[in-house]
């Protein structure tokens, strides 16, 4: 592939997608997720692994109420990076504010 | 009985016997009442692959609770504990189901540095704010190409395409917390060079934002 065609694929991609989702940004728009990534980089983040050990205890205090982003910030931050953590930390909040 | 502290979780768990097997039924229950939360808007409730998919993550969640009990430390209850680590099976299956079928983005990059962007940026741009965006992401394109790894790059694309991490670190040969490290790594390496070009992530995003106003 040649770098023309990486460009395109990053930020004009025709990438086939499932039917149920997947972004469908144009170009601009990917640019600006990648620059508001970028922006929210710190030189210092937890891992996936580290906040699953944390995402139980956190997801118990965001369910009371608790201002989580100010007592765990770094987990907070993770999860505004990534998808697949955040989207766990919505399930299983969903789930304790149904069990309550 | 579903109302045991997290203590007597533990112990009965531990046990052996009827009283494990009786907690392990009443956490089955307790289970099944918080897949549904996972599976809902991914998977029609009502189908086959769901009821599959419930009866696989259950079994699995109640071996890994009793691989890792140690690994329980209290800092929650423990049925919450358990319903992380059905919801982190559940949807990493579902995941897998959802993009078997789309190819990861591949990378082989040639030394064709010249290469640039052509298509216009955003069709809602003016002709001077295209231009201005087009060369804007030919910087950066070009950044990209200097300062990340192949995998990198590949890593990348894949989730601005909206791969999950997990899917795509199972096809790049390696696993969600190693990938989020590697993309840790290139962010910040992406943001430095900015910064030692002058640029800031929100002087790059205001060439964007400002276009069609």
């Amino acid at each position: 592939m040649k770098i023309k065609q990486f460009i395109q694929r990053l930020f004009g991609s025709k990438q086939r997608k499932p039917s149920s989702g997947g972004t469908s940004a144009n170009p601009s728009e990917k640019m600006q997720k990648m620059m508001a990534m970028l922006s929210a980089t710190r030189e210092e983040e937890l891992t996936c692994d580290e906040v699953f050990a944390l995402l139980d205890q956190f997801t118990e205090l965001a369910a009371q109420g608790e201002d989580v982003a100010k007592l765990m910030p770094l987990v907070q931050h993770h999860l505004d990076m990534c998808d697949d953590c955040r989207e766990e930390y919505k399930v299983l909040k969903s789930i304790l504010y149904g069990a309550a | 009985m579903d109302k045991r502290t997290n203590e007597e979780w533990v112990a009965d768990l531990r046990a052996g016997g009827d009283r494990q097997t009786g907690a392990l039924e009443d956490l089955r229950a307790i289970i099944l009442r918080g897949l549904p939360y996972a599976i809902a808007g991914r998977l029609d409730p009502n189908s086959p692959q769901s009821e599959a998919l419930t009866e696989e993550v259950v079994q699995e969640t109640l071996m890994r609770v009793l691989e890792y009990l140690d690994t329980f430390e209290g800092r929650s209850q423990f049925t919450t504990w358990a319903h992380k680590i059905a919801v982190r099976a559940a949807l990493t299956e579902l995941r897998r189901v959802r993009w078997r079928e789309v190819p990861l983005p591949e990378m082989d990059v040639d030394d064709d540095m010249d290469a640039s962007y052509r298509e216009a940026p955003d069709e809602q741009a003016s002709p001077e704010e295209q231009v201005a965006q087009a060369e804007m992401m030919k910087r950066v394109n070009r950044i990209i190409m200097e300062e990340l790894t192949d995998k990198q790059r590949q890593a990348l694309t894949a989730i601005m395409e909206g791969f999950p991490l997990e899917e795509a670190a199972g096809r790049l040969g390696t696993n969600r917390n190693a990938l989020y490290k590697m993309l840790h790594d290139a962010r910040l390496r992406l943001k430095k060079r900015l910064e030692k070009e002058g640029l800031t992530p929100q002087e790059v995003l205001s060439v964007f934002e400002q276009a069609g106003r």
